[in-house]
């Protein structure tokens, strides 16, 4: 080939790498083959599928369906259900209180458990030290972000603040002492069992990965409550419930104007992205499409100390007012920030920051209104 | 009385498809989690084990041929304590699970 070819092939790759569609909220991501674009179709089945109690709703649960609350603006997205999780910090220890229903506490009943102990819900644990409300988070990038490699995670750890920049980005640990990732505590190891253990906890759905149905707030399911064996889907159902996650796309960022480049700029100046890290690149995987991909993901996915008015519940090694750095994708679609979602705008959910990221706080607060406003339509493009 | 072998040899053949086609259940059980509660009195343990946000507790025994060890070290099961993050091996007996081993890992470096 001529130097000639090259330079009007590369040409053309460029051209058509600038004109590639951008990606749409529950767009599946680019480069999959037909086989596992049939498989994420299936999946969105699934997932989209009510559960009544004949097909193993409940006996407690807090939605009926993966994509009622992953539903906004399209299955996978945000939702605006809030729900209760607790736990008890003592000494030091997290107990999430599993032994009094912990720590997600389903907000519905099916009608033969409030017939049997004339409940609606699952009684708060009495042990509990702390109460969490929780949003939905978007699923779009879970399965790039389940690929980043630990090592690359373990390498933004600075627990003792050497560089003594105040930022101290601490792993957790899942039950079982894997690095965890998943959930706004990071107490979850991998997407796959984040989605299986959501089944069960969110809506009373046992699968072959947690086949037993959890306690009602410590105590055993009445008899005759629940008659559906165990477990109650398939474990193909849950292989394309996975499936389907996992190839959920980043949204593609909308393209920055002149204010949204000067608000990525200041987002980095001012501390921001010393957690939000702003590009994070996926390790090796039997899937193509999300093999050795760099992406738009502005987390460490490590744990921070975010100050004591955002604490709420500790959950394996992360204590109280410890989170992990929420992922900014697709922050153009949401309502609410913040993992409880008290904050109605990303000014609030920055002016709600504490601890740790306190210095980016107050950097961010005394900046001009214009600059203030360039940050924050860089946020909303994302 | 008189129809007694009658009736065991009836209750034998009914019986006996039944045991032989029975799932073969698993002996022995591995599980990692993180120490709950230990009463060393007792000689019992609790793990907190699970999948996701779907939690559960395992209860087992630990006995005098219990070997416990961290690093290689063997160590009493009074000196393992909430938080602590452990594999056990146990089998199932008419007491219920009773580990042969329980091995303390360090959480940085189980995966």
């Amino acid at each position: 080939m001529t130097r000639a070819a090259v330079a009007v092939a590369g040409l053309v790759a460029l051209v058509a790498a600038g004109c590639e569609k951008p990606l749409k909220p529950g767009d599946p991501v680019r480069g999959l083959t037909a086989a596992q674009r049939d498989r994420f179709t299936r999946g969105k089945v699934v997932f989209d599928s009510a559960f009544t109690p004949q097909t193993g709703l409940g006996p407690l649960f807090n939605s009926t369906v993966c994509g009622e609350c992953h539903e906004d603006p399209a299955k996978g997205g945000f939702g605006d259900e809030v729900e209760v999780h607790a736990a008890a910090f003592r000494g030091g220890v997290c107990d999430p209180l599993v032994q009094e229903g912990g720590f997600v506490i389903q907000q519905h009943t099916i009608p033969a458990l409030k017939q049997a102990l004339g409940i609606d819900s699952e009684p708060f644990p009495p042990s509990a030290t702390g109460r969490a409300m929780r949003t939905t988070p978007v699923l779009f990038g879970r399965g790039l972000l389940d690929l980043v490699p630990d090592s690359v995670i373990l390498s933004y750890a600075d627990p003792d603040d050497r560089n003594h920049d105040g930022i101290r980005g601490r792993p957790n640990r899942a039950v079982d002492g894997r690095l965890g990732r998943f959930g706004r505590k990071a107490f979850i190891a991998t997407l796959d069992e984040f989605n299986a253990g959501a089944f069960v906890a969110e809506m009373g759905i046992t699968d072959p990965a947690q086949p037993t149905e959890e306690n009602i707030g410590g105590r055993p399911i009445p008899a005759g409550v629940d008659s559906v064996p165990d477990p109650e889907i398939t474990q193909e159902q849950l292989d394309l419930t996975n499936d389907f996650v996992r190839f959920l796309a980043p949204p593609t960022p909308a393209r920055l104007d002149a204010t949204g480049r000067r608000g990525r700029e200041l987002f980095s100046q001012i501390g921001c992205a010393a957690c939000h890290i702003p590009t994070l690149r996926t390790g090796d995987s039997p899937v193509a499409a999300l093999r050795h991909r760099e992406f738009a993901a502005y987390t460490d996915l490590l744990l921070h100390d975010m100050g004591p008015d955002l604490a709420d519940i500790c959950l394996g090694r992360a204590t109280p007012s410890q989170f992990r750095t929420e992922p900014l994708i697709d922050l153009r679609d949401a309502q609410r920030f913040l993992h409880d979602g008290r904050a109605t705008t990303p000014e609030q959910a920055i002016e709600a920051h504490g601890g740790e990221a306190a210095g980016a706080r107050d950097r961010f607060k005394a900046l001009p209104p214009a600059d203030r406003a360039a940050l924050t339509a860089f946020l909303k493009s994302l | 009385m008189r129809y007694l072998p009658r009736a065991a040899a009836l209750a034998a053949i009914l019986v006996t498809p039944a045991l032989t086609s029975a799932p073969v259940q698993p002996s022995t059980y591995t599980y990692r989690g993180t120490v709950h509660t230990v009463q060393p009195r007792a000689g019992s343990l609790e793990l907190i084990t699970g999948v996701g946000f779907a939690l559960r507790l395992v209860q087992m025994r630990a006995v005098a041929a219990t070997r416990i060890e961290k690093a290689g070290v063997a160590i009493a099961l009074a000196d393992l304590k909430p938080g602590d993050i452990v594999r056990a091996d146990c089998r199932r007996t008419s007491l219920g699970l009773v580990a042969d081993r329980i091995i303390e890992i360090d959480g940085t470096a189980a995966r």
